[in-house]
């Protein structure tokens, strides 16, 4: 068995794997694991790469999915979890700033205190948005879903975000201070089914954002323990260059250095694009598969700067962690911007984990990471020399942004890195340097796509073949290792 | 949920026909194959493959080595950044970061200046063995030490020990030719004034660019020696830039002069955030540091367990990397002070010793990863490659 990648969903995947006593080879690229959930540091700060919000988890009395998903790899003990009390503060300048508690009752009551015009309008939409994530939830254990059952399932489960906005809220900055998490799925309201946007919402009220002490790093490792307590070997620096097929099956995986592994069982946590149009040799690519490839566009990468101030958050005014700073009330318009390398219009996301958790950087100073959603393809148009220059130009004017909100912030700058698109792709491998894999248009999701492959043996794990996220690739990792399991046990069947 | 069951979804069969129509006029990846990686190859290559064009002596000790791309095209860099450069020697793969001193807008090649040092391995290659044609493998350009034009300002004062100098030439020259809107500050520090690499066209620059001022100071003059002399102190580097207010410090040297001239800025006011300094390289007597376990010798030798079984032996004053590089055993590496993590192992009995300049992850600490370019054996120990 080898699994290709050490991202949430190949570790995971490798750790059920050889936890399941399956003789598991884990190959990475890269000298640490994590893919995207991994720090690196920069003087006195440890920064944290890409987990902003972990949701899924719960707590020990209330546990969610992901904690049952991390329960059954042993690593729910193995890394502190930090909880946090608030959703996001959410600033428009001159118009907006308003905070949302993770909590439904006070969250409400902040809602309805700021747009007091539209109290019913605000309980309304957050019944929409439990009723139908309830129903969701029962769907997955019913054996007979209909309409007749789940009435606001079957009616809003694919409904478009703007939709039901517009069909709830007149004020467009309240429509905003409830969607603005479209930024943790990269599709902007009017093209995100409802149904992921309810779940975020329902998720992180009920069960809080998450952060973990030593960042997303500590959980990677964390589960890598795991795996080689299992018994499990990894190779760090050896990519995959070939995967292997004959006759419709898989047969085995060359590295980068050149060794052949004979297997009949791939997991692959890189992208299906590099699966099926770089791995593997093309006369054993279906055509279909090329086809359904063809149906999905590569989704956004991002401009993040990871920042170390030499000072606590109030000293610069951050009192919350997540941190949403618009420019406009108008998501869609903001979205079209992320197909641009100018900054000018973009919200930005700024998290700042100190002020959760007081250790996450040396005493008397904190990190601030600032992302804005970004595709990667106009980045492809500028010329290797001018690449740094571009890189702090644009960095340069996300920070007088920053400046807008938190006057005095770059007096404080100790540290700072610029990752541009280009930098995502460069560690994670994937086209576009995206982060969340595909576009997660409502077309793309497992509703419509399915995850298998017409390859035998090979299984996908990780945003590309699902959704993005820290969750949603957590999971993935255990639902591959499950067919894995099940596939061999059916092929042991036959041989017997 | 079955399919069947799906369609009674509002919206179903219309965003089934999308994706329909999507597939049909859809994008072929095919085409598109390899594009990425050859953007991101382009700004950062794992290797290059460098032909020596040219020597050129600088002092009686130093020399610096012209590389031209065997392939023709080289990397952008920030000046102040080097190479990691490979080299066998005497059946021993090795390699040694070299920052590169030509600046970045020469894009023809890198300059390497290479000083020699006493009993070096690598600098005694490079200056004695190594001739203008010989083809050499390095990483491609990486590190922390850099002007930042977001956060540095544009008064800078470079301080700089022995060949120390090699990052703030390319600093230096960047910002003379293409005439920068920065300040520039270089007090260099030097046993003797033959030490001093790149002397006269420090001056010159100096004479000809009124952003750009430069002090030699001698730590061992002889009697008729007239310029500067002494440690870089803070009275000194007071008496010379006037103030340090809203000045940005860059300090690359040997370990020694970060012990003392840091303190030193600290004293004169100046915060962290404004003092940059170059990891450079490792101490040479490791067993010096005040942390150092009194109770193992530096010549003490010990057992590396490998995860393949196989035992080798090593040095407690040597990198657990040199040691395994001297049995023949390759571990990527890039660095070699302990930073870039690249050459991360997990320790999995027995104890080492880090040198201060090694920049561990928390959960490295805990799950007992270590950097073997930094860290040195203090006991048997047993690694994971």
């Amino acid at each position: 068995m080898v699994v290709i990648g050490a991202g949430n969903g190949g570790l995971t995947a490798a750790c059920r794997l050889a936890q399941k006593g399956i003789k598991t080879l884990l190959l990475e690229r890269h000298n640490i694991p994590g893919g995207c959930a991994t720090s690196f540091i920069r003087g006195r700060f440890e920064f944290e790469v890409a987990l902003h919000q972990l949701s899924g988890l719960g707590s020990k009395d209330k546990p969610g999915p992901l904690r049952y998903v991390l329960d059954q790899l042993g690593v729910t003990d193995r890394v502190e979890w930090v909880e946090m009390q608030n959703l996001y503060r959410l600033v428009v300048p001159g118009q907006l700033d308003i905070t949302l508690p993770a909590d439904r009752e006070a969250l409400l009551a902040a809602l309805q205190a700021r747009f007091p015009a539209e109290k019913d309008n605000i309980t309304a939409f957050f019944d929409l948005v439990y009723k139908l994530c309830i129903e969701f939830f029962s769907t997955m254990r019913d054996p007979e879903p209909s309409p007749e059952k789940y009435p606001t399932y079957f009616k809003y489960a694919l409904t478009n975000t703007q939709e039901i906005l517009d069909e709830y809220f007149t004020d467009p900055l309240l429509k905003l201070s409830v969607a603005v998490y479209w930024g943790y799925t990269g599709v902007p309201p009017a093209k995100l089914p409802f149904m992921d946007l309810a779940i975020l919402l329902f998720a992180y009220i009920e069960l809080k954002p998450y952060h973990i002490k030593g960042g997303s790093q500590a959980l990677s490792t964390a589960i890598l323990e795991k795996f080689y307590e299992a018994g499990g070997e990894a190779r760090f620096n050896c990519g995959a260059s070939k995967i292997l097929v004959e006759n419709g099956c898989i047969t085995g995986v060359v590295t980068e250095h050149g060794e052949t592994i004979n297997t009949k069982y791939v997991v692959s946590n890189a992208s299906t694009l590099s699966v099926y149009t770089e791995l593997i040799d093309p006369e054993h690519v279906p055509e279909e598969q090329l086809k359904i490839l063809g149906g999905s566009t590569v989704g956004p990468s991002a401009v993040t700067l990871f920042i170390g101030l030499d000072c606590e958050p109030a000293e610069v005014g951050i009192y919350e962690t997540t941190n949403f700073l618009g420019t406009t009330s108008d998501i869609n318009r903001v979205f079209s911007s992320c197909k641009k390398v100018d900054v000018e219009d973009d919200y930005i996301l700024l998290s700042c984990y100190n002020v959760s958790d007081p250790d996450f950087s040396p005493p008397g100073t904190c990190q601030v990471v600032i992302v804005d959603l970004k595709y990667g393809e106009p980045w492809l148009e500028i010329p290797p020399h001018q690449y740094y220059e571009k890189k702090y130009e644009v960095a340069d004017k996300l920070l007088d942004k920053v400046e807008q909100h938190f006057p005095g912030f770059r007096e404080h700058i100790e540290e700072i890195e610029v990752a541009t698109p280009l930098t995502h792709a460069r560690y994670l491998a994937t086209p576009g340097g995206a982060i969340y894999g595909f576009d997660q248009f409502a077309k793309d999701s497992n509703m419509f796509i399915s995850p298998r492959s017409p390859i035998k043996g090979l299984y996908f794990a990780g945003a590309w073949a699902g959704m993005g996220g820290f969750q949603p690739t957590l999971s993935s990792g255990v639902a591959a290792a499950r067919q894995v399991i099940k596939a061999m046990q059916s092929e042991a069947e036959v041989g017997a | 949920m079955k399919t069947e069951v799906r369609k009674s979804i509002e919206g179903y069969s219309q965003i089934a026909h999308e994706l329909e129509i999507c597939r049909k006029y859809g994008i072929d990846y095919t085409a598109q194959k390899g594009r990425w990686k050859a953007a991101v190859e382009r700004l950062h290559p794992k290797r290059l493959q460098l032909r020596v064009a040219k020597i050129i002596p600088e002092t009686p000790t130093a020399s610096t080595l012209r590389l031209v791309p065997v392939s023709g095209y080289l990397p952008p860099f920030q000046a102040g950044q080097y190479i990691n450069l490979f080299a066998e020697i005497n059946g021993v793969r090795t390699g040694r970061p070299y920052s590169i001193s030509s600046p970045p807008n020469q894009i023809a090649y890198y300059d390497i200046t290479v000083r020699r040092v006493p009993d070096g391995f690598v600098s005694s290659y490079l200056l004695d063995q190594v001739k203008v044609g010989d083809i050499l493998e390095s990483t491609g350009p990486a590190g922390q030490f850099y002007y930042n034009p977001l956060i540095h300002g544009k008064d800078l004062v470079f301080l700089a020990g022995g060949s120390g100098i090699t990052p703030f030439m390319s600093m230096i020259r960047e910002a003379t030719d293409r005439m920068l809107d920065r300040k520039i500050h270089l007090i260099y520090g030097c046993r003797t004034p033959q030490d001093a690499i790149f002397h006269n066209e420090l001056l010159s620059l100096a004479a000809d660019y009124s952003n750009f001022s430069y002090d030699l100071v001698i730590s061992e003059p002889d009697s008729s020696y007239e310029g500067l002399t002494g440690f870089i102190d803070g009275n000194l580097i007071l008496s010379r830039i006037g103030s340090v207010e809203g000045k940005t410090f860059f300090i690359c040297g040997p370990q020694e002069m970060y012990d003392f001239t840091i303190p030193e800025l600290k004293k004169l006011g100046v915060p962290d955030r404004r003092i940059r300094r170059e990891v450079f390289g490792l101490p040479k007597q490791v067993y010096n540091d005040p942390a150092w376990p009194q109770e193992v010798s530096p010549q003490a030798v010990f057992k590396v367990k490998l995860s393949s079984g196989r035992e080798i032996s090593a040095r407690a004053d040597e990198p657990l990397l040199v040691s395994l590089e001297r049995a023949g055993i390759t571990v990527e590496n890039c660095c070699r002070s302990g930073e870039c993590s690249l050459c991360r192992v997990k320790l999995l009995k027995g104890q080492v010793f880090h040198a201060r300049t090694a920049k561990l992850r928390q959960s490295d600490h805990q799950a007992g990863y270590i950097h073997s370019c930094a860290a040195y054996p203090i006991s048997d120990v047993e690694i994971l490659l």
